[in-house]
């Protein structure tokens, strides 16, 4: 029953993802826009068919129903609730069920937010863009992938369970989800992108209306990742959270395209260019999830996440291949319309630190492309393997995360259009100053290295710089009279604590892997060592035994402190013995611990592996502040109202009736009675940033 | 002069239209072809000969205790077609050639005859030893203490599998589970002296 | 900083301060003293750039895996019996084969992964720096009379546009 519920779901969202495609076709191809707004109800029909299997799926889970083979394989009667309901995406076939079901979640949404321009071709072939790729995923679950294929032969009495490292911990609850909402949730920029491609109406504010999902997605991909690493760091039984792994340089690609552009839009939005760039990253970071999804399910790159033996890695790679020439070829045949009038006069202004921050987000997503695919390269030329490893990513990395450090602590300070030396001087020799006694502090303090005191020292830089910003505009929002409050919140105000997050990230992430060390200590029932500066006792040995899991736990106390129960762990009816770490943090350094090896015999010594690295917790403190950043920087700011501003920014306060939030920025269709093209601007360089009071600048400059 | 959108603006005298958008577009076109057409070559990771370094060399020694009880020592067996085999009891792929295995032991049973090792990788006694009985596994199979056989043979992961000549030479390296029948064929052919 | 003083000998003086503090802060930071690495620091830094064979990209520094455990009792025995760190690479690699180094040798096919993005950035400067320069050696453009009239009709369409009327759109 849950296999003919799940099929039909399944069938029903293919089916009215065809089907909307048809119409919708058909509604432009005519010139007929209600028949392009009849399409809309078939993004309704999708979300339906994919709610039903998922319920199917969820219920079959959760009713151990075995003769369902994604069941038999990833679930058992010994599997405790929150895996079974987890078990759903735990493999190949039932995440791309989730897959679908989110994308169908964000095909409505998007369908409802513009459904008064729902005439409008722009929109209908966005919809139609994201119908055909609703139609590619529920056609991988219709055929290759289905999640509800029922066993051949006889229904088994118990199922295998889900892959042991996935029965270890939580997050399996949040991690897959979070990371899909962030994956998918590209879908509805990249078809506005398409769709003003094949409309040819690049100059209005489509792409600046979808910033905000953009943003969200952004948000989601961050989260995803950031939790991806604190999980493997407290289940994979090393101390890591970052290794290079493939499918985490599969996720980290689209965050990268993304990330630069939503700096990239700001200059469209000010000064009209940029677009083709825009256009360029928004298609990239697109391509780059379908990529990802297929180097991590078609078995090419052996990967901790890898789904295997599945037939569905050349379909994937034929959707990548076909997305990207349909982007690519786009833009090569709207090129000449892209051009942008006017352009960047100085490289010593806010564009040009922009542009020059495109250049290093993409210089970064090419290494990070090159290395994961440069192995498959050299074995295909060579018939050799090599390895390219954490050294070679961390060596050219550096570099590009140095200069992107420096972008950060003088782009806040940079005005648009361009600036003198003496304006840059009075802004940053603050914060200079601050960036280089953190070096010799750290120095004094017995720090030693080049690139992590260089990474501390331009944390220091942007740190201060930053929070330069974010003073001045809670300064400038009291002086108004809007309130402190009003200062720390708005796009850029969010942006600047977003890059606060990332100095902390920097900081921790140089600071562990630089001052790290991995020691050992054997040591009999009773017995204490000390291991880089933590004392480390030995209670004795407890074993556990439940239906989920039997472990052999070593009792330690950390410090004095604990006791901290690292194991060797078997789950379920799988005889696979996995080290399970535990660990003991603090603000200062985590100390990582693993069962090396068990005693031999009864009451002999046990070998302890002793991790202890500084700073861990300022990543995940991080990480929260980039959350923090993201959703402040989501709260609507102050409408622009100047006569000045920039002309593809519509009047405040018209559109009021139709949906559109009051924002900052462009944000909301522009009707055509407003449509503006890129009109020469006659904004003059403005000094200071947007959302806050001009900042003094030197007499003299102009 | 009212211009609507699409069209160009007129060419600035002396000056060259760059078409710069179409040039990377094209290029990026070409790159994403090739790297298309790269992944789309690869093949799936299955069992495969493997061509690593120990091959054409000569075996390591394996010695030890065995699970039955007895001890072994490689280099006793020399004159014979060895096959020596790292497994463990939870990898489904060891599971899955196990039966294999058995056919492929049954069928060489005659004295001098290619003969059959297992080599415990990362397994606890008691498990692989109960792995070995349930499945009607009767050949030896060596305990490896502190992983150290698995290093010198360069092992991975189970099931990896080495083809060892009478000679001592190590002639072929498996990664994947096996198949009587491919067992055959590779023997076949190494006795031909065709690896 | 509020309010602005024209830039003197003071302010140049201490940046140039700055940048000496800077100079010698990191000149000390940058070196590590003069022992030799002990038995320890040597295995460890042989292990951070071997693959543990069994896991997934990391090393075997990082690993608890059995395969890493016996690579790292290896290590150590080697590095006390005086192997150098390439006869300690060497054996492993005869044994898992070249892919089990993290890091891809610099000479050979490999060198490639090194060399690319180095080139690939040196020109993307140079397309920038070229693209800035031409921009800038661009003669500005001279406004013409038409251009003058271009723009008056654009805003005062754009004044009209508050009643609806459809907009005159200029590239």
């Amino acid at each position: 029953m849950n296999a003919a519920l799940g099929h039909t779901g399944v069938l029903l969202s293919l089916a009215a993802s065809v089907v909307g495609v048809a119409v919708i076709g058909y509604g432009l191809a005519r010139n007929r826009p209600e028949t392009a707004r009849a399409g809309r109800i078939y993004g309704g029909l999708v979300l339906v068919g994919a709610v039903v299997a998922t319920v199917a799926m969820e219920r079959a889970l959760l009713t151990h129903d075995f003769s369902l083979a994604f069941v038999a394989a990833n679930n058992s009667r010994s599997t405790p609730l929150l895996y079974t309901i987890t078990g759903m995406w735990s493999a190949l076939a039932g995440s791309i069920l989730l897959w679908g079901l989110i994308l169908a979640g964000y095909i409505v949404a998007m369908v409802w937010r513009f459904r008064h321009q729902a005439t409008d071709p722009l929109v209908a072939w966005a919809t139609l863009v994201t119908l055909v790729v609703a139609a590619f995923f529920f056609g991988l679950m219709a055929g290759p992938a289905d999640p509800f294929r029922t066993v051949a032969g006889a229904v088994p009495a118990n199922g295998l369970g889900p892959n042991v490292l996935l029965q270890d911990n939580a997050l399996v609850a949040f991690h897959p989800p979070i990371l899909y909402l962030g994956f998918v949730g590209f879908t509805i920029p990249f078809a506005f992108a398409i769709a003003s491609l094949v409309t040819g109406r690049i100059g209005e504010g489509w792409q600046l209306a979808t910033r905000r999902w953009t943003l969200f997605a952004w948000a989601f991909l961050t989260v995803g990742i950031v939790l991806g690493s604190w999980w493997s760091y407290q289940v994979l039984g090393w101390g890591g959270f970052w290794a290079w792994d493939p499918v985490e340089n599969a996720s980290f690609l689209p965050w990268l395209c993304a990330t630069a552009y939503l700096h990239s839009v700001l200059v469209q939005e000010r000064r009209g260019l940029l677009r083709v760039w825009n256009l360029s990253l928004v298609i990239a970071t697109f391509s780059l999830t379908i990529l990802g999804t297929f180097l991590t399910r078609s078995g090419v790159i052996e990967s901790v996440h890898a789904f295997s033996d599945s037939d569905i890695g050349p379909l994937l790679l034929g959707f990548f291949a076909v997305v990207m020439a349909t982007g690519v070829g786009l833009i090569a045949w709207r090129g000449d319309r892209l051009r942008s009038a006017g352009g960047i006069d100085s490289v010593l202004s806010r564009e040009g630190a922009f542009l020059v921050n495109n250049l290093l987000f993409v210089a970064f997503a090419f290494v990070v492309l090159l290395g994961t695919v440069f192995p498959l390269l050299y074995e295909a030329f060579e018939g050799q393997q090599v390895t390219v490893g954490a050294p070679y990513f961390n060596a050219m990395t550096l570099p590009i995360g140095l200069a992107l450090l420096f972008l950060m602590s003088i782009g806040p300070a940079l005005p648009w259009r361009k600036t003198t030396t003496a304006t840059m001087r009075d802004r940053l020799t603050v914060p200079a100053w601050i960036g280089a006694l953190v070096i010799v502090a750290c120095v004094v303090g017995g720090v030693r290295g080049l690139g992590p005191l260089a990474v501390f020292g331009l944390g220091g830089f942007a740190a201060a710089a930053n929070a330069r910003q974010l003073v001045l505009s809670a300064r400038g929002a009291h002086r108004s009279g809007a309130g402190v409050w009003r200062g720390l919140v708005g796009r850029a105000n969010g942006g600047m604590v977003v890059h606060l997050g990332v100095v902390v990230i920097a900081v921790a992430l140089a600071s562990a892997t630089s001052f790290g060390h991995r020691g050992e200590v054997t040591l009999q029932p009773g017995r204490v060592a000390t291991s880089d500066g933590h004392r480390i006792e030995f209670v004795g040995l407890t074993h556990i035994s439940t239906p989920a899991r039997s472990a052999t736990e070593a009792m330690v106390l950390v410090d004095g402190h604990g006791p901290l129960r690292p194991a060797v762990s078997q789950f379920g009816a799988n005889t696979e013995a996995v080290g399970t770490p535990a660990i003991d943090s603090s603000l200062e350094d985590d100390v990582y611990l693993t069962v090396d090896a068990l005693p031999v015999h009864r009451g002999g010594p046990v070998t302890i592996g002793v991790t202890v690295q500084p700073l861990v917790t300022w990543l995940w403190g991080g990480g929260l502040l980039l959350v923090l950043g993201a959703v402040l920087a989501a709260v609507p700011g102050k409408r622009r109202r100047r006569p000045t501003d920039p002309v593809s920014a519509p009047v405040p306060g018209r559109h009021s009736g139709d949906g559109s939030r009051g924002s900052d920025d462009a944000s909301g269709p522009i009707t055509r009675a407003e449509r503006s093209g890129p009109m020469p601007t006659l904004v003059v360089g403005e000094p200071g940033d947007d959302e806050h009071a001009p900042e003094p600048v030197p007499a003299g400059s102009p | 002069m009212t211009v609507t959108a699409g069209e160009q603006p007129p060419a600035r005298p002396g000056t060259r239209r760059r078409h710069t958008t179409r040039w990377v577009a094209g290029v990026t076109l070409v790159a994403g072809a090739a790297l298309v057409a790269l992944l789309a070559t690869r093949p799936q990771q299955t069992a495969t000969e493997v061509d690593t370094p120990l091959v054409g060399q000569v075996a390591p020694g394996i010695t030890g205790p065995t699970l039955a009880g007895g001890s072994f020592d490689l280099a006793a067996w020399r004159g014979r077609w060895v096959v020596v085999n790292f497994f463990a009891s939870w990898c489904p792929p060891c599971q899955q050639e196990q039966p294999e295995l058995v056919a492929f032991a049954y069928a060489h049973r005659s004295p001098g005859d290619a003969a059959l090792v297992g080599v415990v990788f990362d397994d606890a006694a008691s498990t692989a030893h109960g792995f070995m009985q349930s499945t009607g596994a009767s050949w030896p199979a060596v305990i490896d203490s502190g992983g150290q056989i698995a290093l010198d043979y360069g092992v991975r992961g189970p099931p990896e599998t080495f083809i060892v000549s009478p000679g001592g030479i190590v002639v072929a390296h498996f990664d994947g589970p096996m198949t009587n029948a491919a067992l055959d064929y590779w023997l076949a052919r190494a006795e031909r002296g065709g690896l | 900083m509020s309010g602005v003083s024209p830039p003197g000998p003071w302010r140049r003086v201490s940046w140039v301060v700055l940048v000496v503090v800077l100079g010698v802060a990191l000149g000390v930071g940058a070196s590590r003293g003069g022992q030799p690495p002990t038995a320890t620091q040597r295995a460890d830094a042989i292990d951070a750039l071997v693959r543990c064979p069994s896991c997934e990209g990391i090393s075997v520094a990082d690993s608890s895996a059995s395969t890493a455990v016996a690579i790292r009792h290896t290590v150590a025995a080697r590095v006390r019996a005086g192997q150098s760190d390439s006869q300690i690479d060497a054996f492993l690699v005869s044994r898992y084969g070249p892919g089990i180094l993290l890091r891809p040798p610099v000479h050979g096919a490999t060198a490639w992964v090194w060399v690319v993005p180095p080139a690939a950035a040196a020109v993307a400067v140079a397309g920038l720096t070229m693209a800035l320069w031409r921009r800038r050696s661009r003669a500005p453009v001279a406004v013409s009379a038409e251009d003058r009239a271009l723009v008056r009709r654009a805003q005062a369409a754009r004044a009209e546009a508050g009643t609806g009327a459809e907009v005159v759109r200029t590239p």
